[in-house]
């Protein structure tokens, strides 16, 4: 087991291309990732293929880890943009699919909920679009201050704070959350 | 003072914010090798990326070396050429157009492959 503060691995990484350093620094944030992943796709097995492709988009570009703000907001930032890439990917597939005149499975599939039990994060999830979904589970589920979350968003506070406000006023007006208060 | 503010504000939740807060929680997820899976491919990648360089100086050097040894013998054949008294008799003392080729070959790969198993 490796101990130091995260800046410290990051440190050891870049120095000597330590793998040791960087597995203690996925085991310390993997559950984040995969579970800031699971929220935006909806999808588990694709959310884990994800989480994989982001931190060895990580290993890649950690130089880039200014080490001013937190590495979990960076770490999200990573993980973030592989989800837009891997969906702009998966909108090319399904225009080549529609050009060879496949019915496409995966256009409009913003969210995929795979469980049969649906619950109610799920519900109040798939109102959202990509971008409020990505900035409410950053702020309500990993805990990011509107400020890392416009940092890792590369979206000014204000917008971030507008986007939080109009994600839940959809939430709010597709389901009455006081129900769930109780229950 | 305008960023203690905003956090100050930040902080203040409503419990419309708890309530979603407390929705978007969620348990922790397991490692169950998710980590090493990862580093293992770091290392193969570092591996495959520590090797390409010799790997590459080898095949370019084996399609080099006729190319190379016509170049050696052309400089050998002109050092030859010169006055004996320029020269001396050191052109007379150089190992064959073969060894100095071969030799300059294997000395890139090795300085090569030290700097691989230094890495």
């Amino acid at each position: 087991m490796i101990h130091g503060e995260d800046n410290e691995l990051v440190a050891s990484v870049l120095a000597s291309q330590d793998t040791a350093a960087f597995g203690e620094l996925i085991r310390r944030h993997q559950s984040h990732v995969r579970n800031f992943l699971r929220k935006l796709t909806g999808d588990i097995s694709m959310a884990d293929d994800l989480a994989q492709d982001c931190f060895m988009h990580a290993w890649d570009k950690l130089q880039t880890f200014s080490g001013r703000g937190s590495f979990i907001g960076w770490l999200l930032k990573v993980a973030y943009t592989t989800f837009l890439q891997s969906k702009r990917k998966s909108k090319r597939y399904a225009e080549i699919l529609d050009q060879v005149g496949h019915a496409s499975e995966v256009e409009g599939r913003s969210y995929a909920v795979q469980s049969e039990e649906v619950g109610d994060l799920d519900k109040f999830l798939a109102v959202l679009t990509d971008e409020e979904r990505a900035i409410m589970v950053m702020s309500y589920a990993c805990g990011l201050s509107h400020r890392e979350i416009s940092e890792t968003t590369a979206m000014p506070v204000g917008t971030v704070k507008s986007v939080i406000f109009r994600g839940k006023e959809k939430i709010r007006t597709s389901f009455d959350i006081k129900d769930h208060q109780h229950g | 003072m305008t960023s203690k503010i905003i956090n100050m504000a930040e902080r203040i939740k409503d419990n419309e914010d708890r309530l979603l807060e407390s929705m978007f929680a969620s348990e922790p997820i397991a490692d169950n090798g998710f980590s090493e899976q990862i580093v293992r491919r770091v290392r193969r990648k570092l591996f495959v990326r520590r090797l390409t360089l010799p790997i590459a100086a080898l095949i370019g050097g084996a399609f080099a070396y006729k190319s190379l040894a016509g170049l050696v013998s052309a400089l050998y054949r002109i050092l030859l050429q010169l006055p004996g008294d320029v020269v001396g008799s050191a052109a007379n003392s150089l190992p064959s157009v073969q060894l100095i080729v071969t030799g300059g070959l294997i000395l890139v790969a090795a300085i090569l492959s030290m700097n691989m198993l230094e890495d």
